[in-house]
């Protein structure tokens, strides 16, 4: 499906079967580092500000709730991710306010050198979007979509190197 | 005064193959949601139009290009949970680029 929809790669939740061998593209998304992680790329996501660490590479925030707590545990080179899924079911007002407060995020990564990403937060085949979909949200907030790109390119590529490079070793 | 028509984009998307809503029942959400975010004038402006989509699970709509991403933000920042698989300027082009993607083809089946 990754592949239909043109996008280069996917993150996958691992949850609780930690035996799953990905294929392809796909990078998994763990709360912890798993023995998997050896042989596979992947991601330590957080959605809990207290359990953010240094060791977290992506924190998944809800763009409503506020940037106080973050802004003292905000580390170079941390993911903040938002996803869409839950902004489906907003009512209008919300809506406009939801992509007001991602225009805000985006503007707290870049002061403090995080990596600003903008997640689907599918949870089925139906619930993903085209990188043109996410291309249209970017443009209606006014960030420009191959900054948006290239700068997700260079973090994800400086995580999995700096990974395979401590796994060889 | 120039003859100049506007350009258009056509759009292919999938849905859920179980959903209780039926193609023409989708396009009616998907322009109510753009009406909530986007206004009545720029829906009206949009001319959004839904095609014949010869596909399986997958509806063809068209809108000006001018509006794509309004279009586009309504459909993502909407329920129910639809994926835009193709995007084209002609409806030829879109269809043929929709079945070289393997979706069932209802028409063949029938027939």
């Amino acid at each position: 499906m990754s592949n239909l929809l043109g996008i280069d790669m996917i993150g996958i939740d691992l949850g609780n079967s930690t035996n799953k061998s990905p294929q392809g593209n796909v990078i998994l998304r763990m709360d912890k580092k798993y023995p998997i992680a050896d042989y596979f790329p992947y991601l330590i996501v957080s959605d809990n500000i207290r359990s953010l660490d240094s060791k977290t590479d992506l924190f998944l925030i809800d763009p409503f709730q506020g940037k106080d707590t973050l802004k003292r545990k905000a580390k170079r080179g941390l993911g903040i991710e938002i996803s869409i899924a839950p902004a489906r079911k907003l009512d209008p007002l919300l809506v406009a306010r939801w992509l007001k407060e991602l225009k805000s995020i985006y503007i707290f990564c870049q002061s403090y050198d995080c990596q600003f990403i903008l997640s689907s937060g599918a949870t089925s085949i139906n619930e993903m979007i085209s990188p043109r979909s996410f291309e249209s949200i970017l443009n209606i907030v006014g960030i420009t979509p191959r900054t948006y790109w290239r700068k997700i390119s260079e973090w994800l590529y400086a995580k999995t190197k700096a990974r395979w490079q401590y796994v060889k070793s | 005064m120039l003859n100049h028509r506007e350009k258009r984009r056509y759009v292919a998307i999938m849905y859920d193959e179980n959903s209780i809503y039926r193609p023409f029942q989708l396009h009616e959400k998907i322009g109510i949601r753009f009406k909530e975010l986007f206004g009545v004038f720029q829906m009206q402006f949009a001319m959004l139009k839904l095609y014949d989509s010869e596909f399986g699970n997958v509806m063809i709509v068209g809108c000006k290009l001018k509006y794509l991403d309004y279009f586009l933000v309504s459909l993502v920042l909407g329920e129910p949970s639809l994926t835009v698989v193709s995007i084209s300027g002609t409806l030829k082009r879109l269809r043929k680029n929709v079945s070289k993607m393997g979706f069932r083809n209802i028409k063949n089946n029938r027939s």
